[in-house]
């Protein structure tokens, strides 16, 4: 049986490993090719990653990880409370207020970002009401690097919010209300029974945020103006105003390096499988 | 099945084989009278312009819109050359790159030429950027235009200021955290050059590289942003800068168009390119494309877009407001209102031109590029 589904299964996987495999093949094949070329039929070289490791490079790459890093570490902590309310004690306003962070995601990245501009810029809404209503002056605060993590706070909120409260959700009631009776305390059973127990959506919201936060672009330019300078962007000048592609891909395969090195870490820390209660 | 000899497997392979014959002999079938695909900057890809197009030929015209030449012109390289009818690109690549390397095909002299005896007296027959080397073939049409240096908020630093300080005013290092930059970063190296006192528009030493890496490194790290002309040109309305590169009236019309005259493109005195010029200007050549299979309707869009009002549409088509050739013509220029005018600084046009060196091909733009690209980061970092 399992090889007939396999082979009826065998045209769509095809198709999958088409679609999914062959544009990362073709990434990492221009990534061997002699710099600011277009084929992808010349003798291979490996110019590209000797240019980005003699290059500044490392500075992007440090900073699109740190950005990642702080974004998830500050969800993590904004998030837990948030998710434990939704799934435990906000009752019938629960799916009102996950219909509220929901919203946003209906709307383009780039026009809440440019909403945000206008909420924070000098003379706008909100510096600009201070102004007229109270004669506060303020200093801007956008195009700095803190409104760049606060940006991505905001845009990757609800991927580490969700898979928080999934989680948080799947502890069930009766293991804590034993742990009560036990005459653990509220934070023995915090720590020894939802923590653990809700580990599984914890770990994919850090997981899933982290992949995301690290192919930011949009925060830094919009939000940012540019004060700094995150891999992604340093990929897309490659590809674009230098017409370096093979530089570009290179820049790419290393940041699928790092992630991924990152994530099978992870992983190897926190068997997902076991977490989730499969063996 | 068996009476023929055939089998599953046999009409399959048949089925595949004529499958496979058939898409090798469909590009030369293909009929692509009603249809045209464009590469430009935007404006032509709106659908004020496009759609009469579409409804007079019944056409399906699909137009893309990228915002730097270099892509356009690698995208050809690249092997697009069957899939795109028209290129518009500004006015150094169709006379210096897409010609010589075979990207672009001729225009009927005898049909096109006499649109530019009707446009502004600086594109009379034989306009040099709509010509060869050899001065024989025509290779595009010319439209929209403009100065290209900085914009300033005159409310904050006047005309008559920003135009005698010209290019210095980024380095004074008072002006640190006043300016944005324009995230347009082929036009950056020129400017960057300019504001390092060289020419960008030749060869340059090794000394005037590492002058130009310093300026790059000081311009990035007084810059209170890097962003786009929305964000430059709200920033400039807001007041969380006064100024910024690369500008010009291309950028700076949108928000004088919405009542923001204060904000004006600026075209230096003085500068270090030939003849002391200091500002730089452009000119968008559209020329059709070397493709093998080309829609017909390539050169009738050419055509259709020299018509007055078309034109004018042109000028004022979503996203920037810029001037076009055929301004020269009453029929028009009678279309363009006083407000209209004003957003596109037509009342200075003509002398910021006179200022201005026509925009051109940097020699060692690839070095420069890495170069000012590995200072924006470095001074991002602190």
């Amino acid at each position: 049986m399992g090889s007939l589904g396999l082979r009826h299964a065998l045209p769509l996987l095809l198709f999958l490993l088409l679609g999914f495999a062959a544009p990362l093949l073709a990434v990492i094949g221009y990534s061997v090719m002699p710099e600011r070329t277009f084929g992808l039929w010349q003798a291979p070289t490996l110019e590209n990653y000797v240019n980005v490791f003699t290059s500044t490079s490392w500075i992007s790459f440090l900073t699109s990880l740190t950005f990642a890093g702080l974004t998830v570490v500050i969800l993590a902590f904004a998030c837990y409370p948030i998710a434990f309310g939704l799934a435990r004690t906000f009752g019938r306003w629960a799916p009102f207020l996950t219909l509220l962070f929901t919203i946003p995601l209906f709307v383009s990245e780039n026009v809440r970002m440019y909403g945000w501009v206008l909420f924070f810029i000098k003379n706008g809404l909100m510096l600009g009401t201070l102004k007229s209503l109270f004669g506060f002056e303020i200093e801007s605060w956008l195009f700095t690097r803190g409104m760049i993590l606060l940006g991505m706070v905001y845009v990757y909120l609800p991927f580490m919010l969700f898979p928080m409260t999934l989680g948080i959700a799947m502890v069930p009631k009766e293991t804590r209300d034993a742990a009560y009776d036990l005459g653990a305390s509220r934070f023995q059973v915090f720590r020894e029974v939802d923590l653990p127990l809700s580990m599984p959506g914890i770990v994919i919201g850090l997981l899933l945020s982290f992949v995301l936060a690290v192919g930011a672009i949009a925060e830094a330019k919009v939000l940012g103006g540019q004060r700094a300078i995150p891999i992604t962007h340093d990929i897309e000048i490659a590809f674009t105003y230098s017409q370096n592609w093979p530089l570009g891909a290179a820049l790419s395969v290393l940041l699928m390096l790092v992630v991924g090195v990152l994530v099978v870490g992870v992983l190897r820390r926190f068997d997902l499988d076991a977490i989730l209660g499969r063996r | 099945m068996i009476k023929h000899g055939s089998s599953r497997r046999n009409f399959i392979q048949g089925s595949a084989a004529m499958a496979t014959a058939f898409a090798t002999v469909r590009p030369a079938l293909a009929d692509r009278s009603n249809e045209l695909n464009i590469l430009c900057w935007e404006g032509y890809n709106s659908a004020q312009v496009l759609d009469p197009f579409r409804q007079s030929t019944g056409a399906t015209v699909k137009a893309e819109s990228l915002t730097n030449d270099p892509t356009m012109i690698n995208r050809l390289r690249a092997g697009e050359t069957n899939v795109w009818d028209l290129i518009n690109v500004n006015n150094p690549w169709a006379r210096k790159v897409m010609w010589p390397e075979g990207l672009i095909k001729e225009l009927d002299r005898a049909a096109f030429e006499p649109f530019f005896d009707r446009m502004l007296p600086a594109f009379k027959p034989p306009y040099k950027w709509a010509m060869d080397d050899s001065g024989e073939h025509l290779l595009g049409m010319c439209q929209r235009f403009g100065p290209y240096s900085f914009v300033v908020n005159t409310d904050k630093i006047s005309r008559a200021t920003a135009e005698d300080q010209g290019w210095d005013l980024w380095n004074d290092p008072a002006n640190a955290g006043k300016y944005g930059i324009l995230e347009s970063d082929d036009w950056n190296v020129f400017n960057v050059c300019c504001i390092a006192g060289i020419d960008p528009f030749r060869v340059h030493t090794d000394d005037e590289v590492a002058k130009f890496g310093e300026v790059a490194k000081a311009v990035f790290g007084g810059a209170k942003l890097v962003g786009d002309i929305a964000t430059n040109n709200q920033a400039l309305v807001s007041g969380e800068i006064d100024f910024h590169l690369t500008g010009g009236t291309y950028s700076v019309s949108p928000a004088r168009a919405d009542g923001a005259v204060q904000l004006r493109g600026i075209t230096p005195n003085k500068g270090p390119m030939e003849g002391g010029k200091g500002g730089i200007s452009w000119i968008e050549v559209t020329s059709m494309v070397n493709n093998p299979d080309l829609s017909p309707l390539a050169p009738q869009f050419l055509q259709y877009v020299q018509d007055p009002a078309t034109a004018h549409t042109v000028a004022f088509a979503e996203g920037t407001f810029n001037p076009v050739a055929q301004m020269a013509n009453p029929d028009c220029f009678s279309l363009f209102t006083a407000a209209e005018l004003d957003a596109i600084q037509w009342d200075s046009l003509e002398e910021e031109m006179a200022k201005s060196i026509e925009y051109d091909i940097v020699p060692d733009y690839d070095r420069l590029l890495d170069i000012m690209t590995s200072a924006k980061r470095e001074a991002s970092a602190g």
